[in-house]
């Protein structure tokens, strides 16, 4: 885990490859207590809720994988903060580009904080979820 | 010329973190003079960033992007007339009445990001549509998908239409990726809407600032 004098406005954090399968999805759900078939785990239920594209990932599954990008970073505990806007359904199967970017350091009531964007996207531009998060770091 | 903060229900970003990102860019040796904040379907009137823009040195102005049932249109120049004249919230407003009330009012409004594909400009005139009072779009848009640029920049080309460059930001390192170079010096609003008029401007991305180009 980086200490926080190690980080620099700017730095990148990421970017992560990801694919949520049929099957990560599924047994989300299951975890989750939302077991299927429903718009995340069938075609059919997806497209009666006007998904054109097939079933969805649920977006807590979404904001998990974001928090693990932040957390794989920072350590287990170091999310403050996760603020994100769900700008279009996430599919299945398909390649996720999850990345984050440093836009501000400081140190508030005794902890170090870092503040940075991130972002979920597709292989064809797609801006699937953004926002911002705030992680804590050690000092040294 | 395109750019959102927490004003906008989609944006994380605050204007002081924009004009603190905007300092990183200027480490890089990118020049970035100002922004203008375009808020969804409203203007923010009793918002004054005059300190924060005096306190980073970067020129903060005002504008709107406004929902048409033309695609969306960024607004610069707003006065609280065109505000009384134009219902910003409506969404179903046609285009072409919202550009002719910008400039009886002495504003001005253009399409943003008209190559985006479903609801951008190039739709609608594909469908037969006419804008006669389009001269100038957004044809830079920093939050663009592969080919939407590409598409307003056909648009440009075949109806000979001037073109301006946005972020379009949602959040803070999002500022600033593509822009627009001013022949004149802008410092208020007035100052971009009698730019436009002028038609000496070009759309410029970051990286093309770096060898000292204005933006």
């Amino acid at each position: 885990m980086p200490y926080y004098d190690e980080v620099e406005l700017g730095d990148e954090i990421g970017p992560v490859e990801k694919v949520a399968t049929d099957d990560e999805v599924s047994n989300f759900c299951d975890v989750w207590g939302t077991p299927g078939p429903n718009r995340f785990t069938d075609a059919e239920t997806a497209a009666k809720s006007g998904m054109k594209g097939g079933p969805i990932v649920p977006g807590i599954m979404t904001m998990a994988m974001m928090a693990q990008l932040l957390t794989d970073w920072g350590g287990p505990g170091s999310i403050k903060d996760l603020d994100l806007v769900f700008r279009q359904p996430v599919p299945h199967n398909r390649a996720l580009t999850l990345a984050a970017t440093i836009t501000d350091l400081r140190e508030e009531d005794g902890e170090s904080l870092v503040e940075c964007d991130i972002l979920m996207t597709g292989t064809e531009g797609e801006r699937y979820v953004g926002g911002k998060a705030i992680v804590t770091l050690q000092s040294r | 010329m395109h750019s959102h903060s927490v004003s906008s229900d989609d944006s994380r970003a605050t204007v002081e973190q924009y004009v603190k990102w905007i300092q990183v860019l200027r480490k890089r040796g990118h020049t970035v003079d100002g922004i203008v904040l375009t808020e969804h379907r409203k203007f923010d009137f009793d918002k004054d960033y005059s300190e924060l823009a005096s306190q980073y040195n970067v020129v903060v102005l005002k504008g709107s992007e406004l929902d048409t049932r033309y695609g969306h249109f960024l607004v610069y120049g707003v006065t609280q007339a065109l505000t009384q004249d134009i219902d910003f919230g409506d969404v179903r407003m046609d285009s072409r009445a919202l550009m002719q009330a910008a400039r009886q009012h002495d504003a001005i409004a253009l399409p943003a990001h008209p190559g985006r594909f479903g609801i951008g400009l190039t739709e609608y005139v594909a469908q037969g549509e006419t804008f006669d009072d389009v001269s100038i779009v957004e044809r830079f848009n920093g939050g663009s998908r592969p080919g939407e640029n590409e598409r307003a920049a056909e648009l440009c080309d075949s109806h000979s239409l001037l073109g301006i460059g946005g972020s379009d930001a949602h959040l803070t390192s999002h500022i600033a990726t593509c822009m627009t170079n001013f022949k004149a010096t802008i410092k208020k609003e007035s100052d971009v809407v009698e730019a436009l008029l002028t038609k000496e401007f070009q759309p410029v991305w970051l990286d093309d600032t770096l060898n000292g180009a204005s933006a």
